[in-house]
C-alpha cells in the first residue's frame, strides 16, 4: 500500500543531518579526551558549525523547497536564520570557554554536545513546516537547555533554575500542544502551509480554531518570554551559568522568532485579526513590565532578563503590524523590520554577556552592577565596548539598536497604531534610564576591583569584534535590513 | 446502548474515578497504582477503537516499565505527601476559580459540538488489517523525520541524565603515579609568611 | 578645494579632536590634548569663514552627503543644507567654541580630567555642526540629541559633586520632555508629509494650509499648528523656555566654559535656530506664533526678576541667558525671523564673553563663586573688568553696542506685531530691558566696584538660599584672609579681548546687510500678509546711525539707563536700601527666592500625580535623582521596588505557572467568542 511512496530528499535537510552525524561523533571522540581543556572537543564542535554554516550556504537556494512530506522547509528566511544560529553558537562558545574552564563542576564535553544537540533543535524548528516537527524541535531544545542550565552541579542556585525553567516549559509544551490539537481538530491538518490554504478555502469553526490560537500564543509567548508567560526569564538568567545564559539570551531568540513566524504568518495569516490582539497585550505588558522592573534590578544579569523581556516585546510590534483590516502592503516591511529588530538584539546581547565573561574569574561571578563601577579605569577601551552595547539597548541614534526600534517603530506608525508608538516611545526612554546607569556606573564611579582584565587575545579581539560591530551595523544597517527584506520577500509569497 | 457503548462507559467511569484518586489518594503508593489502573482502562478504550497496537503498547511500555520504576522510587523515596500539599488549601480557592472558569470556557466552545456521543464515522477497516503494520509503514516512510527526531530527543535526555548525575569515578581510591612523580613541594606545602605580633 | 569636500571637514575635524582627546585620555599628555582639539576647531573655524565667504559669493548647497538607511518608503540620508542661516551659525559656534577651547586651558588647568574635558567639548563642536548644517529633521534630532548627550556628561563632569549629579539628571529628564513633543512634531510631519527633507518639507506645506487632524474628542485642530507647537515644545526644551526652564540655572553646575559655550552660546540657542528654519511652517500658524510669542514674553520678564536675587555670580548670568533667550524667542514669535538669528548671534559673543569674565573673576577669587564676598576687583583684574563692563554695556542695550541693535530690534518688532498676545510681549519685553539693566549693573557693581570684601571669613554668614549652599560645600574655597585676587593669565584674557571685540561691533556692522539686506533670502519665509513685521521695520529703518540717534528718543534706552543707576544708587550709594526692601517685601523675596516655585510644582504636582498613576517609574525616577542614581545601596528604592517585583517574582514556582494560567485565562476570555 505504501508502493508509491517516494524516498523524500535530504538535500535540504543536508545541514541537521550533519550536525547530529557530528554531534553523535564528538560525544564519541569526547570520551578519549583526557585533556581538561577538552580543546579537540571544543574545536570539533566549532568545525562542526562552521561546516553546518558552509553546506547551509551551498545548498542554499532562492526558491522554497519542501521535503520529507512537506513536514520541512527550507526557503530563505530559514537559511538566514540558520547562518546566525551557527554564527550566534559559535560566539557564545567561544566566550563560554574560558568561563566552563574555571568552574570545575560543569562537564565539559557535554556542555558542547548538549549545544549542539541545542543547536540541532534550533535548526528544526527553523524549518518546521508541521506542527509535529516544530514541537520536536522545540522539546529538543528546551531539553538541552534545561540540561545546560543545570550543568553546573555544584550551584544550587543554577539547579533551582533548572527545574522551574522545566516545570513551566513543561506547562508551556503543554499549552503549545492543546492549542496544535484544536487547531488541527478545526482544520484536520497538521501542516502548517496545508493548514493555512485550509482556512482560505473552507469554513472552519471559528471559535474552536481562535480558541486553539489562544493556547497556541500561549506557548509562543512562553518560549520569547513575554509578560505574562515571562517569570522563568529572570531566575533562570540569574541562576544559569553566565556562559549558558548568553546561550540562552541568544540563538534560541532566533528559532523562537522562526516558530512565531511560521505559526502564525505562514498557517493562520487568516486570522490575523485575533492573534494581532493578543501579541499586543502581551507586547505592551512586555514593555512596561520589562522596562520598569529593570530598573530595580541590582544584578546585571536580571536586568539584561527583563531588558530582554522588553525587547521581545518591542519586536513583537513589528509582528502584530504587518496586516491591518486584510490590507497587507506593509507586511513584508513589518516582518522585516521584526526580523531585523531580533537579529540585531542577539548581536548586542552577545556582546553585552561576552563582556560580563570577561570580567569573570574563577570563582568571581562580576554579575553585579556594582562590579561595573569604574571599568573605564581597569580598561577603557571594553568600557566602551560596553557602553555601545548598552546604547544600542537603549535605542541611542547611531547604534544599531536605534534602526531596529525604529524600523518597528515605522512599521507601527505605518499600519496606523499611534497609541501603539508612543507608548512603545515612552517605554523605550524608561529603558534608557537603567541602560545609561551602567554607563555611568562605568564611567563615573570609583571601581571596586583594581585588577586589570585578562582574557585569550583572541576572545578580546572577538569581543571587540561583536561590540565595534553593533556600532558599525549603526551607521551602515542597510545591508542587514535589506537582506532581512530579500529573505523575508522570497519565503512568504 | 449496544454492548460497545455499555464498555465505553464502563472504561470511561473507571478512569475518571482512577483519575481522581491519582490526585487525591493520600499515600502516594496508592495514587500510582491508581495511575495503572487508570492507563489499563485506557488501553481498553482503545482496543474499543480498533487500535490493538497502542493499546498494547500502553500496557507494555506505560505500565510494564515506567509506572514500575515509578513505583519503585516512590516507594523508595519516601515522600511526605502532607509536606507537598502544605500550600494546597490556600492556594485552592484561587486555582478552583481559574480552573472553573477555564473549564465553563472550554465547555461553551467546545460542549455543544463536541462532547457529544456522536454516531461513529470513522470508516470500519477490514478485519485483516494490522494496525501495527500500518503504523510501522507510516513511521518509517511519512513520518520518518518526526520519527527520528523523537529518537534525537531521548538521545538529548540521556546526554542529559549523564551530563546532570554522573559525578565520575571519584568514591574509589586509586595511586596515580603518573600524578605522584608530577607533584612539587610548592603544591604539598604552602609557606604563609605573617608579620610577627608585638608583645606589650 | 571642492565645496562639499570643505563641508565634511569643517564638521569632522572637531571629531577627530573629540576622538584623539577621549579615546586616549589616559594616554596622551595634556598639551597633546588641547593642541589636537584646538587644531581641530581652529581647522573648523577657518573652514567656516571659507565657507561663509562661498555663500556670500551666492553659492549655495542642498544634498545628501551619505544615504543612511532606507525603510519602508522612506530613507535617510546625513545632507547638508548649506545657505546663509547655516553659515551665519557656523560662523558663531566655531569661533565661540574656539575662544572657550583657549580659556579652558587656563580654566581647567588643574582638573584631573583635563584630556577628557577638551573630549566633550569637541564633540560638542561637532554635535552643534551637524545640528545646524542638516538637511533633513532626521539629521536635526540626532544633533539635538547628541548636544544634549553631551551637555549632560559636561553639567555631570565634576560627578564627584552630588549636586552636579542631581543637576545633569535634572537636566536630561527636562529634556526628555522637551524631545517627547519634538519627536511627536517629527512623526506628524513625516506622517503627512511623507518625508523629512526640509526641502521637501518646505514645498508641501501649503497644501496642508487646511488640513485638520483629529487628537482628542471632536475638537479639530488644524495640522500645522499642531506641527508647529509639537516642534516648539522641543525647543523650549532645549531653549530653556517656561515652564521647561528649570534646568538651566542648575546646569550652571558644569564647569565655567561649558557654561559659556554650550549653555549660553550655543546649545540653547538651537531651539531657536530650529524654529527660524522651520519659518515656512510656523508661518502658516498664527495660533502657534502666538503661543511662541507668549512663552518667550513670560520667559524674558521673570526669569529677568530671578537675577535680581542671585548671590552666585555664574547664576546672575545664567538667569540672564534665559531672559534673552526669551527675548529672542519673542523675536521669533512676532515673525521676526532674522532679527532672532541677529539676537542670537550677538548674544553668543556677549553673554559668552560674560560667561567666561565670570569664569575668570572665578579664578581670581580662588572658586569661590559668592558676590557677596567679592568687590573691589577691578584694580586687581583689569582685564577681566574692562571686558566685563563691555559685555555689561552690550547686554543692557548701550546704544552703539551689539546688544542695543538687536535688542531694539525686537522690541520694535513687538511694537509691530498685532498678532494675540503681542500687547502682553511689548510690556514684557520693555519691561525687561530695566531689569536687564539692573541686575546686570548689580552683578558689575558687587564684583569689581565698591568695599573689597573678600579675604574675609564669609561663609558662615550664608542665608537662606540653599543652592549657594550646596556649591559652597565642596568647591568653594575662596580665598585666605590677607590674600589678593590677581588677573588670569593670558589664555584667558586673550579670548575675553577676542570676545569683546565682537560683542561691541557686530551690531554696528551687521544690522543693515542681516535684517534688511536680503541676506536671508529665500531661507527664512514670511507670510508677509499676515505678518507684515519685518516690512513695517524695514520702513523705519534709516541705518545704523540713525538708529543710535533715534534711540535717546525711547523708552527702552531711559529704562536702561535708570536700571544701571537704580543698581548704582542700591549697591554702591546705599547698600541698605536692598535689605530693607528685602525685609519689608519677604513675601515676593519668597517668591523670587523660590524660583516661582517651579522645582517645588514639579516635585509634588507632577511627580505626585504621576505617582497615582503609575507608582513604578516616577518614584523610581525621583527617588533614583535625588539619591544620585539608585545603585550603590541606595536601600530605599530598591527596597521600594524589589517589594513590588517580589510581590510578582516570588521564586516560587506554582506562583509562576499561576501567572501563566492567569494569562492565559485573560487571553481566552477577551478573544474566545462562542
Amino acid at each position: 500500500m505504501f508502493n508509491d511512496f517516494v524516498a523524500p530528499s535530504l538535500y535540504p535537510a543536508a545541514p541537521e543531518i550533519f550536525l547530529l552525524f557530528m554531534a553523535c561523533v564528538i560525544l564519541l571522540v569526547d570520551l578519549g579526551v583526557k585533556s581538561p581543556r577538552r580543546t579537540l572537543t571544543f574545536v570539533l564542535t566549532q568545525l562542526t558549525l562552521l561546516g553546518c554554516a558552509a553546506i547551509t550556504l551551498l545548498t542554499s537556494n532562492t526558491e522554497v523547497v519542501y521535503t520529507f512530506s512537506g513536514m520541512f522547509v527550507d526557503d530563505m528566511m530559514a537559511d538566514l536564520l540558520k547562518l546566525l544560529v551557527y554564527g550566534a553558537v559559535m560566539l557564545a562558545l567561544f566566550y563560554s570557554r574560558e568561563y566552563i574552564q574555571d568552574r570545575q563542576a560543569i562537564p565539559k564535553g557535554e556542555y558542547f554536545v548538549l549545544a549542539l544537540l541545542a543547536t540541532l533543535g534550533m535548526l528544526v524548528m527553523i524549518s518546521a513546516n508541521h506542527f509535529l516537527t516544530l514541537y520536536l524541535g522545540l522539546e529538543m531544545m528546551s531539553l538541552s537547555l534545561y540540561a545546560m542550565v543545570a550543568l553546573n552541579r555544584e550551584s544550587a542556585i543554577s539547579t533551582e533554575a533548572a527545574m522551574k525553567y522545566f516545570i513551566l516549559g513543561a506547562l508551556a509544551s503543554g499549552l503549545l500542544l492543546y492549542g496544535m490539537s484544536m487547531i488541527y481538530g478545526a482544520t484536520g491538518s497538521l501542516e502548517i502551509t496545508e493548514v493555512g490554504e485550509r482556512l482560505y478555502t473552507y469554513s472552519v469553526d471559528k471559535s474552536v480554531l481562535v480558541f486553539g490560537i489562544v493556547f497556541l500564543v500561549a506557548g509562543l509567548a512562553f518560549k520569547l518570554g513575554v509578560v505574562p508567560f515571562h517569570m522563568w526569564v529572570p531566575d533562570v538568567y540569574h541562576g544559569a551559568p553566565t556562559s549558558v545564559t548568553l546561550f540562552i539570551a541568544a540563538a534560541p531568540k532566533l528559532a523562537a522568532f522562526a516558530i512565531v513566524m511560521r505559526l502564525l504568518v505562514s498557517g493562520l495569516i487568516t486570522q490575523a485579526a485575533d492573534w494581532q490582539g493578543m501579541l499586543i497585550v502581551l507586547s505592551v505588558l512586555s514593555m512596561g513590565i520589562g522596562n520598569l522592573v529593570a530598573i530595580a534590578q541590582t544584578n546585571i544579569k536580571r536586568m539584561l532578563a527583563y531588558s530582554a523581556i522588553s525587547h521581545m516585546g518591542f519586536m513583537l510590534l513589528g509582528i502584530v503590524t504587518g496586516v491591518v483590516g486584510g490590507d497587507a502592503r506593509f507586511a513584508l516591511n513589518a516582518y522585516s523590520s521584526a526580523m531585523f529588530y531580533v537579529v540585531t538584539y542577539v548581536l548586542t546581547t552577545l556582546a553585552g554577556f561576552g563582556l560580563i565573561m570577561m570580567l569573570t574569574r574563577a570563582g568571581f561571578e562580576s554579575d553585579e552592577l556594582d562590579d561595573f563601577k569604574g571599568l573605564n579605569k581597569r580598561s577603557p577601551w571594553f568600557a566602551a565596548m560596553m557602553m555601545f552595547v548598552m546604547l544600542s539597548m537603549a535605542g541611542i541614534p547611531f547604534f544599531v539598536g536605534f534602526f531596529a526600534k525604529f524600523s518597528v517603530l515605522q512599521a507601527v506608525v505605518a499600519a496606523g497604531y499611534y497609541w501603539l508608538a508612543v507608548a512603545a516611545v515612552l517605554f523605550s526612554l524608561v529603558g534608557a534610564f537603567y541602560y545609561l546607569r551602567v554607563v555611568k556606573l562605568m564611567y563615573f564611579d570609583e571601581p571596586k576591583i583594581q585588577e586589570p582584565i585578562e582574557g585569550p587575545l583572541f576572545i578580546k579581539v572577538l569581543v571587540s569584534a561583536n561590540g565595534l560591530a553593533v556600532a558599525a551595523l549603526g551607521l551602515f544597517p542597510q545591508f542587514l535590513m535589506s537582506l532581512c527584506a530579500y529573505a523575508l520577500m522570497r519565503s512568504l509569497t | 446502548m449496544d454492548f460497545k457503548t455499555t464498555v465505553f462507559f464502563f472504561l470511561s467511569a473507571i478512569l475518571i474515578f482512577a483519575g481522581l484518586r491519582v490526585i487525591t489518594a493520600r499515600n502516594p503508593v496508592h495514587a500510582v497504582l491508581h495511575l495503572i489502573l487508570a492507563f489499563f482502562t485506557s488501553a481498553g478504550l482503545w482496543l474499543l477503537l480498533q487500535a490493538e497496537f497502542l493499546a498494547m503498547v500502553l500496557v507494555m511500555v506505560y505500565i510494564g516499565a515506567v509506572m514500575v520504576l515509578f513505583l519503585f522510587v516512590v516507594m523508595m523515596l519516601d515522600i511526605n505527601l502532607d509536606q507537598l500539599r502544605q500550600g494546597f488549601w490556600k492556594y485552592l480557592p484561587l486555582g478552583a476559580v481559574i480552573g472553573i472558569l477555564i473549564a465553563i470556557e472550554m465547555g461553551m466552545v467546545l460542549g455543544s459540538r463536541y462532547f457529544q456521543v456522536l454516531d461513529s464515522e470513522v470508516p470500519g477497516v477490514a478485519a485483516n488489517a494490522s494496525n501495527t503494520r500500518e503504523l510501522g509503514a507510516l513511521l518509517s516512510t511519512d513520518y520518518v523525520y518526526p520519527f527520528e527526531l523523537a529518537a534525537v530527543v531521548l538521545l538529548v535526555a540521556i546526554v542529559a541524565a549523564v551530563a546532570l548525575t554522573f559525578r565520575g569515578p571519584k568514591k574509589t581510591r586509586y595511586t596515580d603515579p603518573a600524578a605522584q612523580i608530577r607533584v612539587k613541594a610548592a603544591d604539598r606545602v604552602r609557606v604563609v609568611k605573617m608579620p610577627v605580633e608585638k608583645q606589650d | 578645494m571642492e565645496m562639499q569636500k570643505l563641508y565634511l571637514l569643517v564638521a569632522l575635524a572637531p571629531l577627530f579632536g573629540a576622538a584623539v582627546a577621549g579615546l586616549l585620555c589616559r594616554v596622551i599628555p595634556r598639551w597633546l590634548g588641547h593642541t589636537v582639539t584646538i587644531a581641530g576647531v581652529a581647522v573648523s573655524f577657518i573652514g567656516s569663514v571659507l565657507v561663509f565667504q562661498d555663500v556670500m559669493a551666492g553659492n549655495t548647497f542642498n544634498g545628501p552627503v551619505y544615504t543612511w538607511m532606507t525603510t519602508g518608503d522612506y530613507s535617510f540620508h546625513v545632507g547638508f543644507l548649506i545657505d546663509s542661516l547655516t553659515a551665519t551659525m557656523m560662523l558663531v559656534v566655531t569661533f565661540v567654541s574656539l575662544m572657550v577651547h583657549i580659556y579652558t586651558i587656563g580654566y581647567m588647568h588643574e582638573d584631573p580630567g583635563y584630556n577628557r574635558f577638551f573630549s566633550y567639548i569637541s564633540l560638542f563642536t561637532f554635535s552643534m555642526l551637524m545640528l545646524v548644517m542638516s538637511n533633513n529633521f532626521m539629521q536635526l534630532f540626532f544633533g539635538w540629541e547628541a548636544v544634549g548627550l553631551v551637555s549632560y556628561l559636561l553639567i555631570g563632569f565634576w560627578y564627584t559633586r552630588p549636586t552636579a549629579i542631581f543637576a545633569n539628571m535634572k537636566a536630561f529628564l527636562v529634556n526628555r520632555v522637551g524631545d517627547f513633543g519634538f519627536i511627536l512634531g517629527i512623526g506628524l510631519v513625516l506622517a503627512h508629509f511623507g518625508s523629512l527633507d526640509y526641502a521637501t518639507v518646505f514645498a508641501k506645506a501649503p497644501e496642508f494650509a487646511n488640513t485638520t487632524i483629529n487628537i482628542w474628542g471632536a475638537a479639530d485642530w488644524s495640522l500645522m499648528t499642531v506641527v508647529c507647537i509639537c516642534l516648539f515644545i522641543g525647543a523650549m526644551g532645549k531653549s530653556a523656555q517656561v515652564p521647561l526652564h528649570v534646568w538651566l540655572p542648575d546646569s550652571m553646575e558644569g564647569p565655567t566654559p561649558i557654561s559659556a559655550l554650550i549653555h549660553a552660546a550655543t546649545m540653547v540657542t538651537a531651539g531657536i535656530f530650529m524654529v527660524s528654519r522651520m519659518s515656512p511652517l510656523f508661518e502658516m500658524s498664527t495660533t502657534a506664533l502666538s503661543f511662541v510669542l507668549v512663552i518667550g514674553a513670560i520667559t524674558a520678564l521673570f526669569m529677568g526678576f530671578l537675577g535680581i536675587i542671585q548671590n552666585d555670580i555664574k547664576r546672575v548670568v545664567a538667569y540672564s541667558t534665559l531672559s534673552q533667550l526669551g527675548y529672542m524667542t519673542v523675536a521669533l514669535g512676532a515673525s521676526a525671523y532674522s532679527v532672532a538669528v541677529f539676537h542670537l548671534m550677538t548674544h553668543a559673543f556677549f553673554k559668552a564673553l560674560l560667561f567666561l569674565g565670570a569664569g575668570s573673576v572665578i579664578i581670581g577669587m580662588h572658586h569661590d563663586q559668592d558676590m557677596r564676598n567679592m568687590g573691589g576687583l577691578r584694580k586687581y583684574m583689569p582685564i577681566t573688568w574692562i571686558t566685563s563692563l563691555l559685555g555689561s554695556l552690550a547686554l543692557i542695550g548701550t546704544p552703539f553696542f551689539a546688544g542695543f541693535y538687536s535688542k531694539d530690534s525686537i522690541i520694535e518688532a513687538v511694537a509691530a506685531s498685532h498678532i494675540p498676545g503681542a500687547g502682553f510681549a511689548y510690556f514684557a519685553v520693555l519691561a525687561g530691558v530695566f531689569v536687564t539693566a539692573f541686575y546686570s549693573f548689580r552683578m558689575y557693581f558687587l564684583v569689581f566696584h565698591g568695599e573689597e570684601r573678600f579675604g574675609k571669613a564669609h561663609h558662615d554668614e550664608h542665608t537662606g538660599d540653599h543652592d549657594d549652599e550646596e556649591v559652597s560645600h565642596d568647591h568653594h574655597h575662596g580665598l585666605a584672609p590677607g590674600q589678593k585676587p590677581h588677573e588670569s593669565p593670558w589664555v584667558v584674557t586673550l579670548p575675553l579681548v577676542l570676545l569683546a571685540i565682537p560683542s561691541v561691533l557686530i551690531g554696528y556692522v551687521a544690522i543693515e546687510p542681516l535684517l534688511y539686506g536680503g541676506y536671508f533670502e529665500g531661507v527664512i519665509h514670511i507670510d508677509k500678509v499676515a505678518h507684515p513685521v519685518m516690512e513695517e521695520l524695514a520702513h523705519e529703518f534709516h541705518g545704523p546711525l540713525a538708529m543710535v540717534a533715534h534711540a535717546f528718543r525711547t523708552a527702552p534706552f531711559w529704562l536702561a539707563l535708570s536700571g544701571v543707576v537704580v543698581a548704582w544708587f542700591f549697591y554702591m550709594k546705599r547698600p541698605d536700601i536692598p535689605a530693607a526692601i528685602q525685609r519689608r517685601f519677604s513675601g515676593l523675596n519668597a517668591i523670587l527666592e523660590n524660583k516661582y516655585f517651579f522645582d517645588k510644582i514639579n516635585e509634588t504636582v507632577f511627580a505626585g500625580g504621576a505617582r497615582l498613576l503609575g507608582r513604578g517609574l516616577w518614584r523610581g525616577g525621583d527617588v533614583a535623582v535625588i539619591d544620585g542614581f539608585i545603585v550603590n545601596g541606595s536601600a530605599k528604592v530598591v527596597g521600594w521596588m524589589a517589594a513590588v517585583v517580589r510581590y510578582f517574582q516570588t521564586g516560587y514556582v506554582y506562583h509562576y505557572a499561576f501567572t501563566m494560567i492567569i494569562g492565559l485565562l485573560l487571553l481566552l476570555t477577551l478573544w474566545v467568542r462562542v
